[in-house]
């Protein structure tokens, strides 16, 4: 019989390097036609960091995130970053592209300023515009500025900086200190069917609740999300690599080895959590690691409140689940015979 | 009724007009971007739904991965698996394959200038030479003009091994002593301790002290792509190398350090990368087809097929995790002692980073004032474990979240309410004492139950489990 249960776990997680210097460096180009380029030494490996970079430069300088061209990972060309890892990109790599666009905009702040009669701390960029604190309707179009700063003024607007979260090292004997500069933290909740004659678990349902600070792009939020929840059910209840005695792999391989496809997916519901840092990038902190990280324990949680049974070791396979269940009947079958005697 | 007659004459205009041939389009190519802005258009750009420009390319199959690369007089590398767990090598011979048809170059252990890197300790070599500590160590890489031939000659390679008894148990690598796996160098060979208050006393005064052990496995990153390289020298002894690498300016530094080439001589080009989630942080072929490349004077190209992502490149820590901890009748955590053992396996790669993070998350995300937490890295001779998504944090998350429930269940608390109670909040101290800003747990503990409807019962009720 299918047993219904649910389970909740929920954690922390840091942005960045243990203690360990982990910088990001970042060049900003603004053209004359008010688009920017970017230059990262960071690599996307699938999850959307030029965008969320992209987008942080466009926010800087009031432009649209197509505006910006985003030039990544050749160690020729761009500059250094300590790369995709530890869930840093948007944190570390964001604030350093977003203080090289403000440095960027400051070239075209001091050319705007003197053409629009004030002083370059009143201006502000806003819809491709560079506009005056409080008069909108007194702008320049940033294209007109950027190719004025090269034009006229000489000085064309790039920006160079770079960003380090600010650490403690940890006492060597207590291991007291500040190891990162700021955590994410989430929720998830795991609905699942535990059939109580085979050991076989079904998730049905996954809600998960993440903070991430400001969701740069909520879209790629929750691509995150659904992706780190598919790890988690596989690290929950099929993936496991398999040695012999004498210590050679027996299942390397996809037949062998067993991870979620798309039919195992559960439904999943993502809310981002209200949530502002005022260290990150527009108050941003990261998402990419922390999103598998809750998922197993609330699956084995669910296991426990459907069919009361305790798996101590990942992953909880349909075997496991079976053996724990014959031998919870067996303790309770003792358990009545003692009674009755 | 009457209308007056400039009003009439105007309806007539305009009927005119409507029967007017219309004016001849402009000579303007058609617009090539869609007219209503999309989200990628819009200003302010922060929280958009702006798509990926990469997306597009992905959606139609149009994306170039290494493996999809082809350069002039390009060779492909394949490398010989050690398929022994520890032994010393005796001998390669590479004579017979050397000889094939179709192969143009061979190396060993012996032709990498600086055999050995890793992110901490330098542990681990391009391609084992003298001592094999794992069954997915390299031994031996050929380049030639096909893959099949490249295969076929890994199979003439003869290497001879003394075989050494393996140690595959993470809890008896932790009873060894040294001189271990690596020696001189001992067995654990990363440790660390977080201490806060006093445990001892918190567990005297806590109402019951729970104890349980968990443990968890081995598992890959399983990137759609595997691991690819290729790299091709210019006339002035430079190097370009496209590698499926996600930190590039440190895996120059290694590359610069194998192969014994300045920086300025190396260029790497991280191309889009299919996955990584931590397993693609360190090199793997890079230095071999570079040296294989410098050798023969064409660019050589390797990727490695699925099991040798398997067995051959990192993999998550396996932990054993022992929890004690001490509450009050009503639910509150007093005091928590931990000890964790993480397997290293072969090499420590980011075992360090992993050790640490466990460690210190160990906890979780709760409010305990006196807390001991204890890891322990150990060597075995099973696969390499390194970065992977989360570091440690999934494993002791499964830990902390586990023991919770049954505390809860024992106290006859609700598990959301439990952690409600403990959950850590704006300027609570972590476990090191570094106060913590913009917190919100209960947040997302209450966001996550209303959206479950945890209180109203929702997926509740079927079991004999946990029931309230």
């Amino acid at each position: 019989m299918k047993r219904r249960g649910r389970g909740i776990a929920c954690m922390w997680y840091p942005i960045g390097f243990t203690v360990a210097a982990n910088p990001s460096a970042a060049v900003v180009k603004i053209n004359e036609d008010g688009t920017a380029t970017l230059l990262t030494g960071t690599v996307e490996t699938g999850q959307g960091s030029l965008t969320i970079l992209a987008q942080i430069v466009a926010q800087e300088l009031g432009i649209a995130t197509d505006d910006v061209h985003v030039v990544s990972a050749d160690t020729d060309t761009t500059p250094m970053d300590t790369g995709a890892i530890a869930s840093r990109t948007t944190y570390v790599t964001g604030n350093a592209a977003r203080l090289a666009a403000e440095k960027a905009k400051n070239i075209l702040f001091e050319v705007a300023a003197p053409v629009l009669g004030v002083k370059p701390s009143q201006l502000e960029c806003a819809d491709h515009k560079i506009q005056v604190l409080g008069f909108p309707q007194r702008n320049m179009h940033i294209g007109d500025v950027a190719d004025r700063a090269r034009g006229v003024n000489g000085q064309p607007p790039i920006g160079s900086a770079s960003y380090n979260p600010a650490t403690v090292a940890l006492d060597a004997e207590t291991g007291q200190g500040k190891p990162f500069a700021t955590y994410v933290y989430a929720t998830q909740i795991a609905e699942v069917d535990v059939d109580d004659e085979t050991g076989e678990v079904e998730v049905l349902r996954i809600v998960a609740s993440h903070d991430c600070g400001t969701p740069i792009n909520p879209m790629l939020v929750e691509g995150q999300v659904e992706g780190g929840i598919s790890m988690g059910v596989g690290f929950a209840l099929e993936e496991e690599i398999l040695f012999d005695k004498f210590g050679r792999q027996m299942n390397p391989n996809l037949t062998n080895y067993i991870m979620p496809t798309s039919l195992d997916m559960p439904k999943i519901e993502v809310d981002i959590v209200d949530s502002y840092d005022p260290t990150g990038p527009f108050g941003a902190k990261g998402v990419g690691e922390p999103t598998c990280v809750s998922t197993a324990a609330a699956i084995l949680n669910a296991i426990h409140d459907a069919v009361g049974v305790r798996i101590h070791s990942l992953p909880a396979t349909a075997e496991k689940v079976h053996a724990a269940l014959k031998a919870k009947r067996a303790q309770e079958a003792r358990q009545i015979t003692a009674g009755a005697a | 009724m009457d209308k007056k007659p400039a009003v009439i004459e105007k309806e007539a205009q305009k009927e005119l007009e409507l029967l007017r041939a219309p004016a001849p389009a402009p000579l303007v190519p058609l617009p090539i971007e869609v007219l209503v802005p999309e989200a990628r258009q819009q200003t302010p750009a922060v929280r958009q739904r702006a798509t990926r420009p990469d997306a597009r390319l992905h959606g139609l199959g149009a994306t170039k991965y290494i493996d999809d690369m082809y350069l002039p007089g390009m060779l492909f590398c394949k490398i010989k698996r050690a398929g022994i767990a520890s032994a010393r090598i005796l001998k390669v011979d590479t004579s017979e394959a050397e000889a094939m048809p179709g192969v143009v170059a061979v190396i060993t252990g012996k032709d990498v200038p600086c055999n050995s890197f890793g992110p901490s300790l330098k542990d681990q070599p391009v391609l084992a030479d003298e001592r094999v500590f794992h069954a997915g160590d390299g031994v031996a890489a050929v380049a030639a003009v096909t893959e099949q031939i490249a295969a076929e000659a890994l199979e003439k390679i003869q290497v001879e091994y003394e075989p050494i008894e393996p140690v595959l148990d993470p809890l008896l690598s932790l009873q060894l002593e040294t001189p271990g796996i690596h020696a001189p160098s001992p067995n654990i060979y990363g440790h660390k301790v977080i201490k806060k208050g006093d445990v001892q006393k918190a567990f005297a005064d806590s109402y019951k002290v729970y104890e349980g052990q968990f443990r968890t496995q081995m598992v890959e990153h399983v990137p759609l792509e595997p691991h690819s390289s290729l790299a091709t020298w210019d006339a002035n002894g430079r190097v370009t190398i496209y590698s499926t690498l996600g930190r590039i300016t440190l895996g120059r530094a290694d590359i610069s350090r194998t192969i014994g080439v300045p920086m300025s001589r190396i260029r790497i080009v991280a191309t889009i990368v299919g996955g990584n989630f931590g397993g693609k942080n360190e090199i793997t072929t890079e230095p071999v087809v570079a040296l294989l490349s410098k050798k023969t004077g064409r660019p050589v190209k390797c990727t490695f097929t699925r099991p040798e992502e398997f067995t051959s490149s990192t993999t998550r820590h396996p932990l054993i995790m022992d929890y004690k901890t001490g509450v009050t009748k009503e639910g509150k955590i007093l005091g928590r002692q931990i000890r964790l053992v993480l397997e290293g396996g072969a090499y420590c790669s980011w075992s360090e980073t992993t050790l640490g993070k466990a460690c210190i998350l160990s906890a979780g995300p709760y409010k305990i004032d006196n807390l001991y937490a204890e890891a322990f890295v150990v060597y075995t001779n099973k696969t390499m474990t390194g970065a992977m998504r989360g570091f440690g944090a999934p494993q002791v998350c499964f830990a902390y979240e586990s023991h919770m429930d049954d505390m809860a269940k024992d106290l006859g608390l609700d598990p959301l309410e439990m952690r409600l109670m403990n959950a850590l909040e704006e300027g609570s101290l972590s476990p090191t004492s570094q106060k913590l800003h913009s917190v919100v747990v209960k947040e997302s503990l209450l966001q996550a139950a209303e959206r479950f409807g945890w209180k109203n019962g929702n997926g509740h009720g079927h079991g004999n489990g946990n029931r309230q």
